[in-house]
């Protein structure tokens, strides 16, 4: 089996290279956005009122979500990168390994583990 | 949606959006777990063999749309009821100090996300399955969306029953 084939042969069209690297920057972009606090807008789920960017809940309000915020952010950053991606060349194109699309999400895991590192506790 | 209110009680509302959410995910699963049952033990040629053997015989390429379908559907709806989650169950199990549980949960929402923005070329890699190839990074591809969709039900099984309905 030779696996060099299978890690470096291209997507056999643009949608192709726009979806790998889609799927691999907007996971690498969703978890950046989580750690880095970087939500597009903010959702109050107790008042329904929606933020631009990161804002903190107010006193009596209830919680504040980012998660809504997060995947606007990942989504929008992965498909200008996906759009760009899709836009180069053959020969360029073809050297992105399709193993990244699974190995990304592998990688991130434990990272995203440690980012909740808030909630394992042992008591 | 405040018409809906008229029939039914707030509380009914949202444990039928939770039971349809749960009920999306199983039939997710089901449709997971043959495919990749199939790309990564497939059945030996000529193994006419017994359950084992039927379950992993599937026609992986008839599934790759449906768990597409099946991951939206079932992502918008648990996306939906999550704004209720934040607020109706999360603060209440933290009062309870059950940690390891909320963590596990949000665990489920970061991969369940990351497995959404990977459905393109999952869907892709299907759709040219005749690509071999292509043959490995589908194969993984498949496995690792299958492990997501098994811990966030599981996780999400586990919430449930730390809260339950009637909330």
């Amino acid at each position: 089996m030779n696996t060099s084939n299978q890690t470096a042969t291209p997507p056999s069209s643009r949608f192709g290279t726009f979806a790998l690297v889609f799927g691999i920057c907007f996971a690498i972009l969703y978890v950046v956005c989580d750690m880095a606090a970087l939500p597009m807008f903010t959702y109050h789920p107790g008042t329904d009122r929606i933020d631009p960017g990161f804002a903190r809940a107010r006193p009596d309000e209830g919680p504040a979500m980012y998660w809504y915020g997060w995947i606007a952010s990942a989504a929008l950053g992965a498909s200008i990168l996906g759009g760009l991606a899709a836009l180069l060349p053959e020969n360029i194109r073809s050297k992105i390994p399709l193993a990244l699309a699974w190995i990304v999400p592998v990688v991130l895991l434990p990272v995203l583990i440690y980012s909740l590192k808030f909630y394992w506790r042992w008591e | 949606m405040d018409f809906v209110f008229d029939y039914i009680s707030v509380n009914t509302f949202w444990t039928i959006l939770s039971i349809v959410h749960a009920l999306l995910a199983v039939a997710l699963l089901g449709a997971l777990t043959h495919q990749a049952a199939a790309v990564f033990a497939p059945p030996r040629a000529g193994n006419t063999g017994g359950f084992v053997t039927h379950f992993r015989s599937v026609s992986g390429p008839r599934y790759a749309t449906a768990v597409c379908v099946l991951w939206v559907l079932t992502f918008i709806l648990g996306g939906w009821i999550y704004a209720k989650y934040r607020i109706y169950v999360r603060i209440p199990i933290e009062q309870e100090g059950f940690f390891k549980t909320l963590g596990a949960f949000e665990l489920k929402e970061h991969l369940t996300t990351i497995g959404l923005g990977l459905l393109p070329f999952y869907w892709h890699l299907w759709k040219n399955a005749r690509n071999a190839a292509t043959d490995r990074a589908r194969k993984w591809l498949t496995v690792v969306l299958a492990a997501i969709c098994w811990y966030a039900f599981l996780t999400g099984h586990v919430v449930n029953n730390t809260r339950g309905f009637g909330l």
